[in-house]
């Protein structure tokens, strides 16, 4: 079969305005990826088209992309969900809203990062070692509370999705609230209230309008607006 | 294999956390709270006014006679303190998203402030001493 691809590309040196690039694949199959697309385009037609990709496999979170207007990672998306019509599918890929264009389909990743930076993203605690030098355990059921939090890869699919996010980027982001989520409601952490009052500030969890684009977005299935209702509970209550 | 502890069987912990107060929080909660109450509150009033009493009856001598009861009062001035400081906290929040400049956002803040406080006062000693028998 064959496919269309229309890809958003920029060049900072060359180009003073982002433009759309039309490329056409023969013999592609249904169980291609769309970076298996983008590959092909960047090895057989133009080597120049510039973007994210690492593992290729849905772990590291680097080649999320704007498909078919609907953030995703360009190495889940299969060919046969993207609307096959009469042996041709059409593709339509830009890079992540919200960021800076860097080239093509690379955008600059440090606003989202220092997001993620400020909620403290890892364990802090003033308890000594267990005594036998092993792990600090706790019951499988303090451990379900955060578990669907730990599956974030830091891709920014959902951070980039969310129109609070364009509106304004100081607005922390999804992202960061679900990786404060993971140490928050952890029971052997001891830093939720220093967490809870970066979120609790003007650019928090309060610029969360509940509209579920980075729910959909997820491509970890991660329960996003969710994860980011407890931490607002979390804030009005005082307990977590 | 080291035993999972038994401390808490088939609980959480629930720690408690002490937080900076914050007025974003109680903005944040006021929101859901009165939207809660307007459920109630600004449906009813539209069933009650409209429906239930057509439109075309509404007059001021239909408002007088529910206004002579101190009960139809207090539902209509709950009424308004929910709905002026949530429509216009509303409106802050849309224009919050995308005017970014500090000074502007202060000064929209205080103006809207300024509006609500001055309309909620007013409105409710006008409906509190409203004077139903000069109708």
């Amino acid at each position: 079969m064959q496919a269309k691809l229309r890809i958003r590309r920029f060049n900072p040196e060359t180009d003073k305005k982002p433009w759309w690039g039309e490329y056409t694949l023969d013999e592609v199959l249904r169980t291609d990826t769309v970076l298996d697309l983008l590959h092909r385009v960047k090895w057989e037609q133009d080597g120049t088209l510039t973007l994210r990709r690492s593992c290729a496999h849905g772990v590291c979170g680097s080649d999320a992309m704007r498909i078919n207007g609907a953030n995703a990672l360009a190495c889940k998306t299969l060919v046969k969900e993207l609307g096959v019509k009469n042996d041709v599918v059409k593709i339509q890929v830009e890079p992540i809203l919200g960021l800076t264009v860097e080239k093509d389909l690379l955008v600059d990743m440090e606003p989202f990062f220092d997001h993620y930076r400020s909620v403290m993203p890892y364990f802090v605690t003033d308890t000594p070692v267990p005594a036998d030098g092993r792990e600090r355990l706790q019951s499988p059921e303090d451990r379900a509370r955060f578990d669907d939090t730990t599956k974030c890869i830091l891709c920014a699919a959902c951070t980039t999705s969310c129109p609070s996010f364009w509106a304004d980027g100081r607005y922390v982001g999804p992202a960061a609230i679900v990786q404060a989520h993971r140490f928050i409601f952890d029971s052997r952490d001891e830093a939720a209230g220093e967490r809870l009052d970066v979120l609790a500030d003007t650019f928090g969890v309060w610029r969360c309008r509940t509209i579920f684009n980075c729910t959909n977005a997820c491509p970890r299935e991660i329960k996003v607006t969710e994860a980011i209702a407890e931490v607002k509970m979390a804030i009005t209550s005082g307990r977590v | 294999m080291a035993a999972i502890p038994s401390k808490t069987p088939g609980k959480i912990t629930v720690r408690r956390v002490k937080l900076e107060r914050n007025y974003e929080r109680a903005f944040w909660l006021f929101m859901r709270l009165s939207g809660v109450a307007m459920l109630f509150l600004a449906v009813g009033h539209m069933v009650i006014q409209h429906i239930v009493n057509s439109s075309a009856n509404l007059t001021i001598q239909f408002v007088a006679a529910q206004w002579s009861t101190w009960g139809w009062k207090a539902f209509d001035i709950l009424l308004l303190w929910m709905a002026i400081p949530h429509g216009i906290r509303g409106l802050f929040n849309i224009l919050g998203d995308y005017i970014h400049n500090a000074g502007a956002r202060r000064l929209i803040s205080i103006v809207l402030g300024v509006f609500v406080v001055a309309t909620v006062i007013w409105a409710t000693f006008a409906i509190a001493l409203f004077d139903s028998t000069r109708f």
